[in-house]
């Protein structure tokens, strides 16, 4: 019933996925970058962005392109996002990228679109809104201004208005905004918009014949002087760790609930007193 | 005094060869957005102009000009208030159509003022509009940008890859690895060095209605295009209620539904019957389900309360909620999952079902149990 509601786009729709540390192995290096070589996940926020991505697709019909930026062992969540319904996946891997701040993380990606979509206009970018290891929440608005895509952050919520127009819901303090955006737009997901599906069946039959396309800096065209550090304007002059001044927790597990609580209550009065 | 390691003393000599430069080519003064929320003058835009303030004191003497921009539909009635906060010299950008915030609009009147005024430091509020406005500002004039700061530094920074010294390089100092580092960031290299800073951290500094300034009428170039978005809708819910007089605080999240509200309610209820003052508060997850309203939101886009007692129940602990409780002075936390983010970060917790739990608090309390509170 509800399908029927929506016109055939066809849309041209990208995802930025970026592969982070598990949360338990995030340290970071001598020099202050993260240390990427333990356990990694893709980032809870760009799985966020992944679903609304598939379900715009679903939706309206088109394509969804999958792009990260990385080591190779960022194949593992392209992998994961064909698996759950993206339609092709490309990495753009180069150790000149090592130690890239948010502008030349964007510019990178946003060559990188410019290369793979070769003049086939992209309609929707989707990015996670941020990431849990950097936390800035910069490379999505920042490759809409490099590409001169409309831009949504802190989104909630996307619908079709008609063909060229959505309607997307954004948080705002003590609220929300409600806009009518013309594509081509970026959206930058919050975790609050939705549920991230798990792998189906048939997409991961259909991942297993398709292949994650890998770039270097040189193939998308980005220069020397723009990657990594060298293009960064800025750097990590110092990180220290956060002493927090909350000590551990206490736990009530023996007896029964009114113990529990009754030693709680009790134990709380006797350390404030 | 400690002896200096062999070591130490080696990189010292090392450092103090490397020459000094400065590459700020005509950049001076502090630029600050003065953010409006709706027609309304947010408080971070007072706020930023008095960490501008104190930045400035340690730049060179030629750059302490305190610029601030505010573009808005009825904006030339804040001019005098940011004055007397610290503003020297006040970018008015009024329009018609700005009735909120845009992204385009407001990034083109930014990208112009900023190219007008060549400041040294241009400082954003990290809120959900600055952090929307700053990226795309930095993305078109390649600048580098430091997200949601929490505290800032002027002072010597040595680059010793790139063999350069700065004398007054802006610090900036984040958050980040979820909460559980700080980072200095650094970008002496193109200016303005550009910043956004978390609302409600910084001081404003205190009023002085003699002091003056400049107020500059100033008309961006609109293109078409920067009004393609249209807002439908903006929906910014007033704070009716004071959260902050109660002593403790009884919050309930999406884990407990809208029953289990009632059942908190009660809690509450019995609190106040026995003497002392407890009020509701709620997650994003509980007001975004109508389970209660959001006057009663404790977190990033809603209050900010320091009770004595903070008792999370079926809350799960996400950084936007903690932003609005951490300082409370002791926190319980009752959820069923005993892996829920809360428990990292309360002194006491209860891994147990909110409906087991609340009965058997408001059993406690009736009985006459009283919560001890901060004097
Ligand atoms: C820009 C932005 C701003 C935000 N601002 C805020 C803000 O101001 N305030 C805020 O709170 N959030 C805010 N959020 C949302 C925040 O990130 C979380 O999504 C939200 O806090 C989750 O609410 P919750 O813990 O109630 O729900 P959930 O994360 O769904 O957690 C529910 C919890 O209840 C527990 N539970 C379930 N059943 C039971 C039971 N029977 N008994 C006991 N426990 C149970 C579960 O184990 C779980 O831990 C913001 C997000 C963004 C992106």
């Amino acid at each position: 019933m509800s399908e029927l509601k929506y016109p055939k786009l066809d849309l041209n729709i990208y995802v930025l996925i970026k592969q982070v540390p598990m949360p338990k192995a995030m340290k970071t290096t001598a020099e202050g970058l993260m240390d990427r070589t333990g356990k990694s996940m893709m980032n809870p926020h760009c799985s966020h962005a992944l679903e609304e991505a598939i379900s715009l697709k679903d939706k309206v019909g088109g394509t969804v392109t999958a792009l990260s930026m990385g080591p190779p062992n960022a194949k593992q969540s392209l992998m994961e996002a064909l698996r759950r319904g993206a339609d092709r996946a490309y990495l753009l891997s180069d150790r000149k990228l090592a130690g890239s701040d948010t502008w030349s993380t964007a510019e990178a990606l946003s060559k990188t679109i410019e290369h793979i979509s070769n003049g086939d206009a992209l309609d929707v970018l989707f990015a996670g809104l941020q990431t849990i290891d950097g936390d800035t929440a910069h490379v999505g608005p920042q490759c809409s201004a490099r590409l001169e895509l409309n831009q949504v952050t802190y989104v909630e919520s996307v619908d079709i208005f008609d063909d060229k127009t959505l309607k997307v819901r954004r948080i705002i303090e003590s609220g929300y905004q409600i806009l009518k955006v013309p594509l081509p737009v970026m959206l930058s997901v919050s975790h609050t918009a939705n549920v991230p599906r798990g792998p189906s069946l048939n997409s991961s039959m259909s991942a297993l014949n398709k292949e994650i396309i890998m770039y270097n800096i040189g193939e998308v065209g980005l220069p020397e002087t723009s990657a990594g550090m060298t293009g960064s304007p800025t750097v990590v002059s110092r990180v220290k760790n956060v002493v927090h001044d909350r000590g551990a927790i206490v736990l009530f597990t023996e007896g029964s609930t009114e113990e529990r609580v009754s030693n709680l209550l009790t134990a709380l009065k006797e350390e404030t007193s | 005094m400690s002896e200096l390691s062999a070591e130490e003393i080696a990189k010292r000599e090392r450092d103090s060869a490397i020459p000094f430069v400065d590459l700020r080519d005509g950049a001076r003064g502090v630029l600050t957005w003065a953010q409006m929320d709706g027609d309304d003058l947010a408080d971070a835009a007072i706020e930023l102009i008095g960490e501008a303030t104190r930045i400035a004191q340690h730049l060179d003497e030629d750059s302490r000009t305190i610029y601030t921009v505010i573009i808005g539909r009825k904006t030339s009635q804040f001019t005098d208030k940011l004055i007397h906060h610290g503003a020297d010299v006040v970018y008015v950008i009024e329009d018609e159509r700005l009735t909120d915030y845009l992204t385009l609009p407001f990034t083109n009147a930014m990208v112009s003022a900023i190219r007008e005024i060549k400041p040294e430091i241009a400082l954003m509020s990290a809120s959900t509009l600055g952090r929307d406005l700053a990226p795309r500002i930095a993305g078109i004039l390649d600048l580098g940008l430091s997200a949601d700061c929490t505290s800032f530094e002027v002072g010597l920074y040595v680059n010793r890859r790139k063999n350069q010294k700065f004398e007054k390089a802006f610090k900036m100092v984040r958050p980040s690895f979820g909460e559980s580092k700080l980072a200095t960031i650094v970008g002496p290299w193109c200016y303005p060095q550009m910043a956004t800073a978390r609302p409600g951290v910084f001081k404003p500094l205190d009023i002085d209605t003699s002091r003056t300034g400049k107020v500059i009428e100033f008309k961006p170039e609109w293109e078409s295009k920067d009004f393609d978005v249209e807002l439908i809708e903006s929906v910014r819910n007033p704070s009716t209620i004071d959260l902050s007089k109660a002593d403790i605080m009884v919050a309930g999240g999406f884990g407990m539904g809208k029953d289990g509200f009632g059942l908190l309610r009660e809690l509450v209820d019995a609190i106040n019957d026995n003497g002392q003052k407890a009020e509701i508060g709620a997650s994003r997850a509980a007001v975004d389900a109508g389970f209660v309203d959001y006057a009663y939101q404790i977190g990033q886009t809603g209050k900010t309360v320091r009770p004595s007692i903070y008792v999370a129940i079926g809350i799960s602990g996400a950084i936007q909620h903690l932003a609005g409780m951490k300082e409370s002075s002791k926190i319980f936390a009752v959820n069923n999952d005993h892996k829920a983010s809360i428990f990292k970060n309360a002194d006491y917790g209860l891994v147990m079902d909110y409906q087991e739990a609340i009965p058997e608090l408001i059993k406690q309390v009736k009985a006459g149990y009283k919560f001890p509170l901060d004097k």
